[in-house]
């Protein structure tokens, strides 16, 4: 189980990544099991980097959301290792599916024997956040009840 | 492992090779489990021989099956089904690119092409009903009369008002949701007072917003005007009964098929996964018949048994029995070779299966037509994006479609369509939602509050207006045999031949025109773009399109009124053959613009009639006076 530091971490870096809250991040029950898959993959060490620069860039932009994303832009999204990781679990929280790192970085940073694309659980699935982002339920589980398809779809602001 | 028998009705394979039953029917589908209904509730004794496990007969399995479905990588329509090589079925990821001259046997089906066919179909109990998407459309009058009406093909040997009492059965036996009053299009009849046991599913919020801006549209072919308009689809999907169904008794929805008390299954809750799986039960398929089949005691299923072979009496043509090979494990290809007897066999193993069975037993029909003349809707997509977000994955797959040019005298140049409007997006064409996540990432370079955005544009904006065209028989498209191509169990694997004529290629053409202008009169971005690339790649005109395979096998022992033209006679007994019966699409001398499956059930409840009458007719002391005429 992972360091209640680097959970908080981890977690305020999927917000900000994903757009959703920590609260709703939360809310899908996955936090570990994402933890867990994405350290298994690419190791401790990366993991750690990845939320370090995210927190180094909190904390040199003090709350200025633009700010905030443009450093996330030039030293997580475009860099070499971590960004292809960081866009992973971009992936990994909106569909449950870790999708095998692109070739390059596996000749570049090593191959992991569990690097393959795959859905983490049955639940990693039904609890992605596509399916909320656009009003949706995943196909085959939460359906929102007879006839609501014949309503406009309720979509949240962001 | 070893699978467990469910003692209540299953038979082991020494037992069923003991027993001399009635009736043997192979295949579980929606086909053999209402033959099987309809014959053990008049008594008969029956057995039903099904190639995959038992699985499923209860709610705690179903979850098994669900929740393999949500763990895969690939959604396809038969990724909730456990692979066996004893029992092997198509998959639509089998399906790749043909070069000239080289077949692709990677998959179950060896493929030969020209045309790449994507469609599939399941061996499990319940057969393909399992996965069906439930659209329960009639065939139209004009549907039975191709050669009188239009010069084409041939008439089928019962017309529409034959079949008529039978599709009400049918819709009885199914389920069907819809509603009688949407569906006066093309001299569709319905009987007096008729309604559809259950009311219409709601149209989705997209059907809504596109009938604003469509209905009413003419469109003219071939010296006719046709106004087109958003209908309901009826569907076998629980919804809400119909008081006034069955002269005001009303109509009880069946509900999830269980071993034990279930409270599921009631009403479709709209979960967008009618294929390949619906977790609630909500929507019809075969085990809710075969488990009433079940119920009346007089049916014994043996399961994990493939029929291998056809034996056939050469002096009277009568079958006197048909081999099977039972496998304890799905895993491993022991298996044992068992003999079943019957007084009449149903091959019930849908049309690639059944023709597939005959012939590796040698049996080509005196017409020669056995897997012959094999049919399938080829599938235009078009996609869209809405100017506004409709909510694209929501609800059933399609509530509604535009049936306007199902028929009409332009039918003597090409062919007939439907268009079925989806509402889960443009996942059958793209891969979407998943191809647009990795699109918006990885490539769009899109994260944080502008990804959720970019993704409601890009995702709840969907429409994919799926055009369903018939393929006419051809005796070129066909289903055939090579012992080359066997499976792990020794059985030769159906090699398939497909392409479509121009007849067909013209309808396509047609339909991308229309939706272009349907698109434009919506004000919506057309994304629809085909690439030579893909399987389904044809060119006609000048103009690229990409067909998909419509899941409805169709036509490879076709009915009519002569041995010479026909395999099977209107009744789908074998002209060969005479204690024969071979149920299902094969039957069907053309496929219109009808899903199949409606059809194909209203035939083998008339089967059950005629095989019914056969054996009661046997069975009967002699009574009859000098002279007498025989039946
Ligand atoms: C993705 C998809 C969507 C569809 N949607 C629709 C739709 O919306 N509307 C519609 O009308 N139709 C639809 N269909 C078609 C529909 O599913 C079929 O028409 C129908 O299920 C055929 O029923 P059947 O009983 O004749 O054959 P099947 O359902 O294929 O059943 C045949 C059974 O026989 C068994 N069997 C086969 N060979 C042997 C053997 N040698 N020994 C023992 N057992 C054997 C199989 O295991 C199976 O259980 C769809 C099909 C697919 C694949
Ligand atoms: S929409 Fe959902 S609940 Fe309704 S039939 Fe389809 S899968 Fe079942």
């Amino acid at each position: 189980m992972a360091s209640t530091d680097l959970r908080a971490e981890f977690l305020a870096l999927s917000a900000a990544l994903t757009g959703f809250s920590v609260f709703r991040l939360e809310g899908t029950g996955q936090t570990d099991a994402y933890l867990t898959t994405i350290g298994d993959i690419v190791g401790e060490a990366t993991v750690d980097a990845l939320v370090s620069v995210h927190r180094g860039l909190v904390d040199a932009t003090g709350g200025d959301e633009a700010e905030l994303q443009r450093g996330l832009r030039r030293e997580l999204l475009s860099d070499a290792k971590l960004g292809p990781v960081a866009r992973n679990l971009v992936k990994l929280w909106y569909v449950g599916t870790w999708y095998e790192l692109p070739a390059a970085w596996r000749d570049t940073f090593g191959p992991s024997l569990r690097d393959r694309t795959f859905v983490v659980s049955p639940e990693a699935y039904t609890e992605g956040l596509l399916w909320p982002a656009v009003g949706a339920n995943p196909a085959g589980a939460k359906p929102f009840g007879y006839g609501m398809w014949a309503k406009p779809p309720r979509i949240d602001t962001v | 492992m070893t699978e467990e028998r469910n003692d209540r009705f299953e038979v082991s394979p020494e037992a069923a090779s003991s027993i001399a039953y009635d009736v043997a029917v192979v295949g579980s589908g929606v086909s053999g489990a209402l033959i099987a209904k309809e014959l053990s509730g008049r008594g008969l004794r029956v057995l039903v021989i099904e190639a995959g496990p038992s699985h499923d007969l209860t709610v705690a399995e179903y979850e098994t099956s669900l929740r393999r479905f949500y763990g895969a990588a690939s959604k396809d329509n038969n990724a909730p089904y456990a692979a066996n090589a004893n029992a092997p079925m198509p998959r639509s990821t089998d399906t790749t690119k043909l070069r000239p001259g080289e077949p692709n046997a990677d998959g179950y089906l060896v493929q030969l092409g020209p045309l790449e066919l994507d469609s599939t179909y399941t061996r499990v109990l319940g057969g393909t009903s399992r996965h069906w998407e439930g659209k329960a459309l009639r065939m139209l009058p004009d549907d039975f009369a191709l050669r009188s009406r239009f010069g084409r093909a041939a008439d089928w040997p019962l017309g529409y008002d034959d079949l008529e009492p039978y599709y009400r059965r049918a819709e009885f036996e199914l389920g069907v949701a819809g509603e009688v009053e949407e569906q006066d299009f093309a001299g569709l009849r319905f009987a007096p007072d008729y309604v559809y046991p259950m009311h219409g599913m709601p149209r989705s919020h997209l059907d809504r917003v596109i009938a604003d801006d469509l209905d009413g549209l003419e469109v003219a072919r071939d010296g006719e005007t046709f106004a087109l308009s958003v209908r309901g689809t009826p569907q076998a999907r629980n919804g809400v009964p119909n008081a006034a169904y069955d002269g005001g008794r009303g109509y009880r929805p069946v509900g999830a098929v269980s071993l034990h008390q279930a409270e599921l299954g009631e009403r479709c809750q709209g979960n967008t996964n009618c294929t390949p799986i619906c977790p609630v039960q909500a929507k019809y398929d075969a085990r809710r018949t075969l488990f009433q089949a079940l119920g009346t005691g007089r049916v014994d299923l043996l399961t994990q048994a493939v029929a291998s072979e056809v034996h056939v009496d050469p002096a009277s043509g009568r079958v006197t029995a048909i081999d099977y090979q039972a496998y304890a494990d799905p895993a491993s290809a022991e298996h044992v070779t068992g003999t079943v007897r019957a007084d009449v066999f149903v091959l019930a193993g849908n049309a690639v299966e059944n023709a597939r069975l005959m012939l590796a037993s040698g049996l080509t029909g005196s017409s020669g037509l056995v897997g012959r003349n094999l049919m399938d809707h080829a599938y235009l997509l078009t996609w869209a994006l809405m100017p506004e977000p409709v909510g694209a994955l929501r609800g059933p797959l399609c509530t509604s479609g535009i049936e306007d040019l199902r028929t009409g005298a332009f039918r003597r140049q090409h062919a007939a369509f439907r268009f079925g409007i989806h509402n889960d997006g443009w996942g059958w064409a793209t891969g979407s939602p998943y191809g647009d996540l990795e699109e918006l990432v990885d490539r769009r370079n899109t994260f944080g509050p502008a990804l959720r955005r970019a993704l409601v544009q890009q995702i709840s904006r969907q429409v994919l207006m799926a055009g369903m065209i018939e393929v006419l028989p051809d005796e070129s498209n066909r289903v055939t045999v090579d012992p080359r191509y066997r499976d792990r169990l020794g059985n030769p694997r159906p090699v398939v031949s497909f392409g479509v004529p121009p007849y067909t290629l013209e309808a396509a053409a047609f339909a991308r025109r229309l939706s272009r202008r349907l698109y434009q009169r919506l004000g919506a971005e057309d994304h629809t773009a085909y690439h030579p690339a893909e399987p389904g790649w044809v060119s006609y005109q000048g103009e690229g399109y990409v067909l998909r395979g419509g899941n409805h096998w169709a036509g490879t022992h076709v009915m009519g009124t002569s041995p010479r033209a026909s395999v099977v006679d209107a009744d789908q007994r074998s002209w060969d053959h005479p204690n024969l019966f071979l149920a299902g699409a094969g039957s069907m001398a053309s496929i219109g613009t009808s899903n199949t499956t409606l059809t194909l059930a209203a035939l083998c409840l008339r089967s059950a009639d005629t095989i019914a009458k056969d054996l009661e007719t046997a069975a009967a002391p002699v009574t009859a006076t000098a002279g007498g005429a025989g039946a």
